[in-house]
């Protein structure tokens, strides 16, 4: 039991730490590319998803984290993944992040246009990036927008790739540290909570997407998810998982 | 935000020795029937960060309180678990739960800076309420973790909460404990002592449902006195929420009962 010690976890598990940080960036530049409305959009006055941050991020990091974490458990019936089978695996969890934010749009869509009865349009810009559909006429008076138009579907669908690649990617790498699932899993998503707070303050609560104003500070939320997940990597790669105390 | 019966220093040392305490007895003592102590510590602990949550959050953060709640928990259970890890990988379990807490100040008063260093939010309190916050967390978990486990081990830890997956609920209970108060109060009216009543009851229903779980884990009979002694707290907090409800309702207020007559 005493042979387990901090300094030879960090030795052995450096390579984790770098996954980690590289997930936790993944996640906070996700962070950016989801429609995220917050209580205006709630009440159709501005463009996204009416919801925060952090209940989007946990909702579509749960998916990915549950679609990757089965993944896991069929490509580990042959032995310790390797580095194609984390790509596999981080596969699998994009996608699962990408159906969650793809259909809460989709229904969300539904809801803005046959339920409240708004057109999907953004006022951050005149014409959309992608359709080039016009976008002022619809706005209606008051609002900065409303609904999910054709580029934050995209810019989200987005979004919930990398929020997803960075959950996993975060997952598999706690896995290599302590091939424990469970402690594993709540460690992800700790890792992603703070990795998903930190990039809302950034945004300051509300984007539309890659072509909103806002989208520019990513540099500054990516530095600041560097050191965090830094420091998170550090801790959770020191975590030994019960099979090395001779547990169950 | 009206003037702070309790300052901000009194209601941290409250909850740290307090929370503490209850996690060192419950989880030295070896009796499982001493395992609610934990619970009553984490209510403490829970009170800590509502109080912390409703100092930096009349800032205005632009993202909703829930979301300071669970940056909180997402530092804290990193923290607390490795903190347990630590004292079972060099046969201290005792200092596990101070590790645990002192890391997560670190990462707490770190995050709070890259907030406001990085981020630029301009907090003025951000550092100190992030730091109280990310302890509160720890607290929080730890305490309910070892009131369901009666145990303060790491490997009896996993084995009896993360394995069984009772830590969702205590990562959403507890992180509702300290975001929901002030999120539920917030407001020109909104006023500490009660906000702090509605963070004790939160608590203890996280108290309840960890009693609940605890009595598949320990013992039927430590989580039946878990679960009566956190319904218990709820009843007297509660009604003393309602109280403080009708206290400050400026304009008066009608009970009209479950629903008005007319709804029926």
């Amino acid at each position: 039991m005493t042979d387990i010690t901090i300094i030879g976890m960090l030795m052995e598990h450096w390579i984790s730490i770098i996954g980690i940080i590289i997930g936790g960036i993944c996640i906070a530049v996700g962070v950016h590319f989801v429609p995220v409305g917050g209580a205006p959009a709630a009440m159709a006055q501005a463009t996204g998803i009416g919801t925060g941050t952090v209940q989007l991020a946990a909702g579509s990091g749960l998916t990915g984290l549950l679609a990757a974490g089965y993944m896991y458990m069929t490509l580990s019936a042959a032995g310790t993944p390797g580095i194609s089978e984390i790509i596999l695996i981080c596969a699998t969890g994009a996608v699962g992040a990408m159906i969650m934010i793809s259909v809460t749009m989709l229904v969300g869509n539904w809801v803005y246009i046959y339920g409240v009865g708004v057109p999907p349009a953004s006022a951050k810009k005149d014409y959309d990036p992608i359709t080039g559909d016009p976008q002022a006429p619809y706005v209606a008076a008051g609002t900065v927008g409303q609904g999910m138009p054709t580029v934050c579907f995209v810019s989200g669908a987005i979004g919930g790739l990398l929020g997803g690649l960075g959950g996993s990617l975060v997952y598999c790498m706690l896995m290599w540290v302590n091939g424990d699932a469970a402690i594993s899993s709540i460690f992800a998503i700790g890792v992603f909570l703070v990795n998903a707070v930190l990039p809302s303050y950034n945004i300051q609560g509300t984007i539309e997407g890659f072509h909103d104003p806002k989208f520019k500070r990513v540099p500054k939320a990516m530095l600041a998810c560097f050191i965090a997940s830094l420091l998170c990597g550090i801790i959770a790669v020191m975590i030994p998982g019960m099979s090395a105390f001779g547990g169950a | 935000m009206s003037e702070s019966a309790e300052t901000a220093n009194q209601v941290d040392a409250k909850g740290i020795v307090v929370g503490l305490v209850g996690i060192y007895i419950a989880g030295i003592s070896g009796i499982p029937y001493l395992a609610f102590l934990a619970g009553i510590g984490a209510i403490f602990a829970t009170k800590m960060g509502a109080d912390a949550v409703r100092r930096v959050c009349s800032y205005g953060i632009g993202t909703g309180v829930p979301s300071i709640g669970m940056l909180a928990l997402g530092m804290g259970i990193i923290s607390a678990m490795f903190g347990l890890a630590l004292g079972k990988m060099y046969n201290v379990v005792f200092i596990g739960p101070i590790i645990g807490l002192v890391l997560a100040l670190v990462i707490g008063f770190v995050v709070g800076s890259l907030a406001n260093k990085i981020i630029k939010l301009n907090i003025p309190v951000m550092e100190r309420c992030l730091t109280e916050i990310a302890g509160a967390g720890v607290l929080v978990l730890t305490g309910l973790s070892v009131m369901i486990a009666g145990s303060m081990d790491f490997v009896v830890i996993s084995e009896k909460v993360i394995t069984t997956g009772y830590i969702a609920p205590v990562f959403i209970l507890g992180a509702l404990g300290i975001l929901h108060p002030f999120n539920a109060s917030l407001g020109p009216d909104e006023t500490q002592d009660r906000t702090l009543v509605h963070s004790l009851s939160c608590g203890a229903i996280a108290m309840v449902i960890g009693g609940v779980c605890s009595i598949a884990v320990i013992d039927p009979i430590a989580g039946i006195i878990t679960i009566v002694i956190g319904l218990a707290i709820w009843y007297v907090t509660f009604t003393g929420f309602v109280k403080l409800v009708k206290r400050d309702a400026g304009a008066g207020y009608v009970g009209t009962g479950l629903l008005p007559p007319g709804a029926m």
